[in-house]
């Protein structure tokens, strides 16, 4: 591997790889584009550049040109040579390529315009959508690796803990425990050998959470930037990324950044000639959700069964191998370099009292802009679902929203207005999590969405614990009833009963969170529970055994003129009628599958 | 030592204590399931969980697993904690409703079935742990583990087939606690020929039951130890710390003045003889097996049982197995057709089996035999003169089908008799010791025909061997019994206490000595010394008489070809001089 030397080039497009848009054919674009600037003769002057996850997921594929910060979405192949043609050639950028807010009428030409961008504070994602995450040198002309050299050359590890610990930076896997705290255990902890280990955890598992995944591809020097200042801080020798195997574009994002950086010395033997030694290994793991536990992640590593161990003793005493282990999450480490470089005070500048700096949350569900954010603590959920992600589809009502994946719980709309930092959240029931969103609208039932966190955390459940293991089944076995309206009046207290002992009783904080959607789903919609359990009504109609099918004869009628298409798509024959007449269902053969009401052009179908 | 208080009482505790052992010192019962002292605690079955407030604290936490700490108030019986437990323990009660401790467990928090759905009625596994634990804790074997994840979980060999990293140690099915683990022997029974001893053995074990003295011995072929170097569990338990498995074998060197040999004898080995069917037939057992199947605190209590847990039927017992044949040893064992008499004595007074005692002649020789020998005739014993030709299962006819049938020639009949039996106990002779020709080597003890030591008289010295200060007891001297080997044993004794008693040991003024300056040091007497009286001295390069050893025999005189070797009193000038005398005459 040679250093290239950097041509200079009059326009960059920046062509987001993240995994959302190059499943949404992104190197395609990136060939068309190549091919079409080829054929312009313009390629001495514009060359085209592929960037981690820019965060816009819902408008993939995506395309920023720079200088100017124009951005461009929902790329098709098609658009490439009118595109080239226009912006590129006739300096005239594309209006009908732009992003246009739904409430608005003319298009936003300018990236840092845009409402999705406007409110969002890059710490952990600063490089985003800049730099070419398989080139370390982007990374550097970002200034990276300053914050290292800072550490190595300048600074004790004492001033380093020193300040992490004034940043108030909280560990960003989702219990919050304070990282410069954590540093100074593991700094003081005795190891009879001198061996320390380091952790990045990229282990992340909850349903709808990618903030991990898109720093490792996006900014994989980031990570390892901070974990070579915190390697320093606490004198360890040796460090691993623990990904799952479902991120290989992650894990090779991260392969290359490690051959990268030890071929600049930034990792190995004596880097940057300060006798400092430091190698990272990166830990492939098999996908069990569990494994993010931090005591099962390190069993994982050591090559045993991913189950949890009671603490203490505390990684932080007794990690890998006896060892004491510094274990932290992707977005921790990535924030580690700009606290060292832009120092602890400014990022405490940033978020509320005891929630300081960013944090990275990827909103997803019922929301017009999917995407990957990062905002400041103390965000109020309104101004993130409505302002940064711009509200609900269709025009319907905002029901909930699901923070920390399946340990978090649902925060209602009337909480909309809650400031976003960890005490508020666990006070609402849920917690911060890893960074997951998932927003619910009115067509939404709230015991399904019990029922579905609750089926995920039953099946990663690694069984270990009797609570954990035999409770969430048993609570499934409850929820699952109530959703196909077998579910009695007691089933709540039990049920009640249930996620309490698995809260108290559980070994480790799966289990002890796992009744978290349960709980919240109780105190703020108690009410859907009782509609289940005594009327047997669905009220958003989900859950689809609740469900009563019927045809409103008039609309068949005189809208359908009978078009028949019910009947012949009807797998039990339970619609009566011909072509040309209202046609009926027979209750008694109807198996509520709900065919009937998806393929009825007319809307005759109703379902009550 | 740490102070906490547990349900409102003070206590001190060690460090590191955890809070059950605490608990346990206050007579505090906390329940638990998945712990055991030996093994690391697990905190999976989260049924002995207690509320504790630490600093203003307070939660619920596993008493197995948790430490105790300065200034800890521990609840063991809070509602928070009972009901938690209480929930563990149903939750488990569905899942492994046939395990018995959980039952019982169950029954004294009240609970009478569970509220969840029991998927397996059968099901014993409650998924603690203890077996994988113990496979990797102690054994070291790793042989099963945890497979499939959550409700799925159990415990399987990898791949659930048999595991080659098994030892078949049985530790997995001794640490479950609800027996969901069992095993059995290759063919589902106990085997008793593979080893002298009934039943299943341990790697810790006395000898024999009656072995005196009774002390138990590590046995490194079946020790986990020896095979994965963990375990060593039993050094753990053991309060007085008298296991150590670095020890090792070593020589101690005595100085004494005289040694009694008493060495024994081996009893003969049935397999020799192939007719018999010893070791291929089961119910066909020597006699020191029959000794320890009918001991009281033998592996059946005493009882007379055939391998298949039956009584039997009928015996027979083989006389003269080994001895006075021909092709195996010519003397007489001397003790055997007493001990086969005890025996029928023995079977007739615990079972109403029918007894065959097949002889040449009965040697009922001693004080008392001749009329036990006429009881053992008024008790009904089948007394059948022949030697046995053959023990078969190969039955001729119905009656002798699954039967052991002897085939005899009655001398006294003067027919060949088929007799079919049930057990049949081999009346196995005495031989000598098996290293008893090394022994012999050793200590220069010269060995009659049959093998045994050789006494320097059998009438006047049937103590004593040809080296003094060297005495004979007991079996290795010739077969034997109780009586005679303890009379003897006393004589011996005698002998070497009279010695002891002297102080000074009288040496035979006949000896052999070397002039040092004439001797060579060609060695050729050490070599024809008959009592290993000559040693070489490598300083002086000399060979040296030891006077103790010495007999007088006067070999190495006449072979010593330089003169050096010299007899006292009978130098080669005193000889001359004497043949001189008798030729003047």
């Amino acid at each position: 591997m040679a250093v290239e030397k950097e041509k200079l080039y009059r326009v960059h497009l920046m062509v987001c790889a993240g995994t959302g848009c190059v499943s949404n054919h992104a190197f395609e674009i990136k060939e068309a584009l190549e091919k079409e600037i080829k054929r312009r003769g313009l390629e001495k002057e514009v060359k085209v550049v592929t960037t981690g996850c820019n965060g816009f997921c819902e408008r993939g594929p995506l395309m920023v040109v720079q200088p100017g910060n124009i951005f461009y979405q929902m790329l098709t192949v098609k658009d490439i040579p009118y595109l080239v043609e226009e912006h590129l050639l006739k300096g005239r950028p594309v209006k009908k390529l732009m992003y246009q807010p739904p409430e608005e009428k003319t298009p936003v030409p300018v990236l840092s315009e845009i409402n999705f961008f406007k409110k969002q504070v890059l710490v952990a994602l600063r490089n985003r959508g800049l730099i070419d995450p398989e080139k370390i040198e982007d990374y550097i002309a970002r200034d990276g690796y300053k914050a290292l050299v800072k550490a190595l050359t300048q600074m004790t590890p004492e001033e380093i803990i020193h300040e992490v610990t004034i940043s108030g930076l909280r560990g960003r896997g989702g219990a919050g425990f304070p990282t410069g705290l954590k540093w100074q255990l593991v700094r003081n902890a005795i190891s009879p050998d001198n061996e320390k280990y380091l952790v990045c955890n990229g282990d992340e598992g909850d349903p709808g959470a990618f903030m991990d995944r898109s720093i490792l591809e996006a900014d994989p020097h980031s990570v390892i930037e901070g974990m070579l200042i915190g390697a320093k801080a606490i004198g360890a020798t040796q460090g691993f990324i623990y990904v799952r195997n479902e991120y290989p574009l992650a894990v090779k994002r991260i392969l290359i950044a490690l051959d990268q950086a030890r071929y600049y010395g930034l990792l190995g033997h004596d880097i940057l000639g300060t006798g400092f030694d430091f190698d990272i290994r990166v830990v492939r793991g098999a996908g069990a959700f569990v494994c993010g536990e931090e005591t099962a992640l390190l069993a994982s590593i050591e090559g045993r069964l991913g189950e949890p161990r009671p603490r203490p003793p505390y990684p932080a005493e007794k990690g890998l191998w006896g060892k004491p282990t510094c274990i932290n999450n992707v977005e921790t480490w990535a924030n580690i370099p700009v606290i060292i470089d832009r120092g602890g005070k400014w990022f405490a500048s940033i978020g509320t009292a005891t929630s300081k700096g960013t944090k990275v949350f990827s909103i997803v569900g019922k929301i017009n802009n999917t995407g990957l954010v990062e905002v400041p603590m103390g965000i109020t959920l309104r101004e993130i679902i409505y302002d940064i992600g711009g509200g609900i589809p269709g025009g319907k009502k905002f029901k909930a929203v699901q923070t920390g994946g399946p340990s978090g719980g649902c925060i209602p709309a009337e909480l909309i207005n809650l400031p976003i930092d960890y005490e508020s959240l666990t006070a609402a029931g849920s917690m911060m999590g890893s960074g997951g969103m998932v927003v619910m609208d009115e067509d939404t039932c709230m015991v399904d969405v019990a029922r579905y966190f609750l089926s995920f955390t039953q099946d990663e459940s690694c069984g270990k614990c009797t609570p954990c293991r035999e409770g969430t089944k048993a609570m499934l076995d409850i929820l699952t009833r109530i959703t196909e309206g077998k579910g009695t009046e007691e089933d709540l207290g039990l049920l009640e009963e249930l996620a309490d002992t698995i809260k108290e009783a559980s070994l480790c904080g799966l289990g002890k969170t796992a009744p978290n959607p349960v709980l919240t789903t109780l105190r703020y919609f108690r009410d859907e529970y009782i509609a289940h359990i005594q009327d047997k009504k669905c009220p958003a109609h989900v859950c689809r055994s609740l469900n009563v099918y019927k045809i409103d004869p008039q609309i068949c009628f005189e809208k359908g003129h009978g078009c028949d298409v019910c009947r012949r798509n009807c797998a039990t024959d339970a619609i009566i009628g011909s072509k040309g007449e209202a046609h009926k269902i027979d209750q008694t053969k109807c198996i509520k599958c709900g065919v009937c009401f998806d393929v009825c052009h007319f809307g005759a179908v109703k379902v009550e | 030592m740490i102070t906490v208080t547990i349900d409102g009482k003070k206590i001190q505790v060690e460090e590191g204590t955890n809070i059950l052992k605490a608990a346990e010192k206050l007579d505090i019962k906390i329940p638990t399931l998945c712990y055991h002292p030996l093994i690391e605690p697990y905190a999976a079955c989260r049924v002995c969980l207690v509320e504790v407030t630490l600093r203003g604290k307070t939660e619920l936490v596993t008493a197995c697993n948790t430490k105790v700490q300065e200034g800890m108030d521990i609840q063991t019986t809070s509602p928070r904690a009972v009901q938690s437990r209480r929930l563990n323990v149903e939750m488990l009660l569905a899942r492994a409703p046939a395990a018995e401790p959980l039952q019982r467990l169950a029954r004294e928090m009240g609970l009478e079935k569970p509220r969840f759905p029991v998927r397996d009625p059968q099901e014993k596994c409650i998924l603690c742990g203890l077996c994988v634990r113990a496979c990797e804790e102690i054994v070291g074997a790793c042989a099963i583990s945890f497979v499939d994840r959550g409700i799925e979980r159990k415990v399987m060999p990898p791949f659930g087939e048999p595991s080659v990293a098994c030892i078949g140690c049985t530790a997995c099915a001794y640490f479950c606690p609800t027996g969901a683990i069992t095993y059995e022997d290759k063919y589902g029974r106990k085997v008793i020929h593979d080893e002298l001893y009934l039943g299943p053995s341990t790697a810790i074990r006395v000898p024999i039951r009656q072995a005196v003295p009774m002390v138990p011995f590590i046995d490194e072929k079946a020790c986990i130890h020896f095979k994965t170097g963990r375990c060593q569990l039993c050094a753990k338990v053991c309060d007085r710390q008298a296991i150590n498995h670095e020890m090792e074998d070593e020589v101690i060197e005595v100085e004494v003045g005289s040694i009694i040999m008493a060495t024994g004898f081996k009893p003969f080995d049935a397999r020799r003889i192939p007719a018999y069917g010893y070791g291929r037939l089961s119910n066909v057992i020597t006699a020191l097996e029959f000794e320890h199947l009918v001991n009281a605190s033998g592996p059946t209590g005493g009882k007379i049982l055939l391998t298949n847990g039956e009584e039997p039927k009928s015996v027979g017992i083989v006389h003269c197995v080994g001895s006075r044949d021909e092709h195996y040893n010519e003397y007489c064992s001397r003790v055997c057709c007493m001990y086969s008499l005890k025996f029928a004595h023995l079977i007739k007074e615990k079972t109403k089996a029918e007894i065959y005692d097949f002889y040449i002649d009965l040697r009922c020789f001693g004080k008392g035999y001749e009329e036990f020998y006429h009881r053992l005739l008024e008790e009904g014993t089948k007394f059948i003169r022949g030697r046995v030709a053959e023990i078969t299962d190969l039955a001729l006819t119905k009656e002798e089908e699954g039967k052991l049938i002897i085939r005899v020639e009655d001398t006294l009949l003067g027919v060949v008799r088929r007799i079919p039996v049930d057990m049949v106990i081999l009346a196995t002779g005495l031989e000598p010791s098996v290293d008893h020709n090394q022994i012999a080597k050793i200590f220069n003890i010269s060995c009659s025909q049959d093998m045994f030591f050789l006494e320097r008289h059998p009438k006047l010295a049937p103590v004593s061997s040809f080296s003094d200060g060297i005495f004979l007891a007991g079996c290795c001297q010739g077969p034997k019994d109780i009586p005679d080997s303890v009379a003897q044993a006393g004589a011996a004794a005698a002998e070497a206490l009279a010695l002891a008693d002297k102080g000074v040991f009288a040496l035979e003024p006949v000896t052999a000595e070397i002039n040092e300056e004439l001797c060579s040091g060609c060695q050729i007497c050490i070599g024809l010394c008959p009592f290993k009286a000559i040693t070489y001295d490598r300083e002086k390069d000399i060979s040296v008489v030891n006077d103790a050893l010495c007999k007088g025999c006067g070999t190495c005189v006449a072979a010593c070809p330089s003169g050096a070797a010299q007899q006292r009193h009978f130098r080669d000038r005193q000889i001359m001089a004497e043949i001189e005398g008798l030729l003047i005459l």
